[in-house]
């Protein structure tokens, strides 16, 4: 492992994932996919459904393995960096426990890295606080609203402190209106924690506004296609999502993403005849 | 205070008005019709029977009933250790499913005969025996899917997390398991009363509501005979609430999430 990857929050070259390789099912999920994630950056990965953004995003968790290739997480294996927790994870459902409070959900990762509990108190109020529901700390995640309960596992993610978010949808169930606070909450979460951050999306707007680059990938067989760099700098309030520099980007991540899938549905029904 | 009696009260009338509208309709046919007791006996005279001798009921009741609760506790243990050994080794799933299935299939009337000549039959054994492998099936049913239906965002959540199988069971799946564990409790408790009473006809001891209810029945005490069986249906019915009871107690939880 050379100094230069370290650098990289995540570093993929020549990634394959074969699903029911040489048999008659095959899919190919991912193709020959390259990607770096700089420390500190936020990158959306964006496309329709069955691009692979997902199992891309599921590789550097290590909750899969790549068929063939090199990936790197903060420098080393997927698997070690599930070992050491050097990610912290959302999912699109919030995935909390009712059984446990809301404090003792943010705890959850925390217990399982053995801290003792009053430690494990201090730091689940702490990101409570952050994410703005410290007053909830003893309710029932059930008694929650759906905007409240993604953020208490965004807290969760958080709890172990580590370099690097994997965020899969994590606001695909929410309404508009709460889709764009809580991106709101996550940028200003990123400027206090300087976290690395891949981001898995349906939404164009959501993608530019979060991201500095935006991931372009394509279905049939999943890969990248483009990627698109966001030149909307680090302070990004409200009045971002009216400048023209945010419609540009909007049409760009578009048409990048028109020309690709045009061209697979163009495919799929010349496939169909 | 006030409001949550009336709310109860609102749930319990129609229930209530049912039963006296039942027990009325019974009382008049049997008035009416000039019906003899052999045939259909009246509910004032079941309801004689039973409050005029009610310490020998609550006796009789009490011991079937220790019965119950025996080959309860030990049907739950057995399921909960075979669950217990299928969510973790679908071999095991596999093989014990279709047998208890096969087990839960075999009548009452042909096991309690058997386990009479293995075990000594004046004992409690044999019923509490049958008992117990008639609670094992919907307790093992029930807490094997509790522990293998877990949401599987939240099982990709404990991996990310680096949580090894044993640590999975303890956080995820076992509380998962537990409104499950009630589930199959509010089958198998009553159930097993009825187990630990049918399992008294097949001789043995004697003061069981099973034998009294067949005695009175010979003796053509058919008052007697109904009196003992509202007994019984009482001693099902606390064995319900009871667990019903700890339920609310134990998983708050349950009921109001997901709905709520």
């Amino acid at each position: 492992m050379t100094t230069a990857t370290t650098q990289h929050a995540v570093n993929a070259s020549g990634v394959w994932k074969i699903f029911n390789e040489g048999q008659p099912n095959e899919v190919t999920a991912l193709q020959d996919v390259d990607l770096t994630v700089d420390t500190g950056e936020f990158i959306s990965l964006i496309g329709p459904s069955g691009c692979g953004k997902s199992t891309l995003l599921r590789v550097i968790a290590d909750l899969t393995d790549a068929t063939r290739g090199q990936m790197s997480v903060a420098g080393v294996t997927p698997h070690e960096a599930r070992e050491k927790q050097l990610y912290g994870m959302a999912f699109q459902q919030a995935a909390l426990f009712d059984w446990r409070t809301v404090r003792r959900n943010v705890e959850l990762p925390l217990e399982l890295q053995g801290w003792d509990s009053g430690k494990r108190k201090a730091r689940a109020l702490e990101l409570l606080e952050m994410v703005q529901l410290a007053d909830f700390a003893e309710h029932r995640p059930w008694e929650l609203s759906g905007g409240m309960q993604q953020r208490v596992a965004i807290a969760r993610s958080l709890a172990v402190d580590p370099p690097l978010l994997l965020m899969d949808e994590p606001f695909g169930a929410l309404d508009e209106m709460t889709r764009e606070r809580m991106q709101n909450e996550l940028l200003r979460i990123r400027q206090d924690t300087g976290k690395s951050i891949v981001f898995v999306t349906h939404s164009i707007p959501e993608a530019v506004y979060l991201s500095d680059r935006v991931v372009v990938m394509s279905p049939r067989p999943g890969r990248i296609t483009d990627i698109v760099d966001i030149p909307l700098g680090m302070d990004r309030d409200e009045d971002t999502r009216e400048a023209d520099a945010f419609y540009e980007s909007v049409t760009a991540v578009r048409e990048a993403l028109r020309g690709h899938v045009g061209g697979s549905a163009q495919r799929a029904k010349i496939g169909e005849v | 205070m006030s409001e949550q009696w009336a709310d109860r009260l609102k749930y319990l009338w129609p229930p209530v008005l049912i039963a006296l509208v039942f027990l009325g309709g019974w009382q008049a046919l049997v008035v009416l019709r000039n019906i003899e007791p052999f045939v259909l006996p009246a509910p004032t005279l079941i309801g004689q029977e039973f409050l005029g001798d009610i310490g020998l009921m609550w006796q009789t009741a009490y011991y079937t009933g220790t019965t119950a609760f025996l080959g309860l506790v030990f049907g739950t243990i057995a399921g909960l250790a075979m669950a217990l050994l299928a969510q973790r080794f679908i071999v095991v799933n596999n093989l014990v499913t279709p047998l208890a299935a096969g087990l839960a299939a075999v009548p009452i009337i042909a096991l309690t005969p058997i386990l009479n000549n293995m075990f000594s039959i004046t004992s409690r054994t044999p019923r509490v025996l049958v008992t117990a492998i008639i609670v094992f099936f919907p307790m093992l049913v029930n807490i094997t899917r509790g522990l293998i239906q877990v949401q599987p965002t939240q099982l990709e959540l404990m991996r990310s997390m680096n949580a090894q199988p044993r640590t999975v069971l303890r956080v995820l799946r076992a509380p998962n398991a537990i409104p499950f564990f009630f589930t199959g409790m509010k089958v198998a408790a009553p159930l097993a009363v009825i187990a630990a009473l049918v399992a008294e006809y097949f001789g043995g001891p004697q003061q069981g509501l099973g034998s009294r209810i067949a005695g009175s029945a010979a003796n053509t005490a058919y008052g007697r005979a109904w009196a003992y069986v509202v007994a019984a249906i009482i001693t099902g019915l606390i064995f319900y609430l009871i667990v019903v009871a700890v339920e609310r107690w134990t998983t708050p939880w349950t009921g109001r999430s997901r709905s709520a």
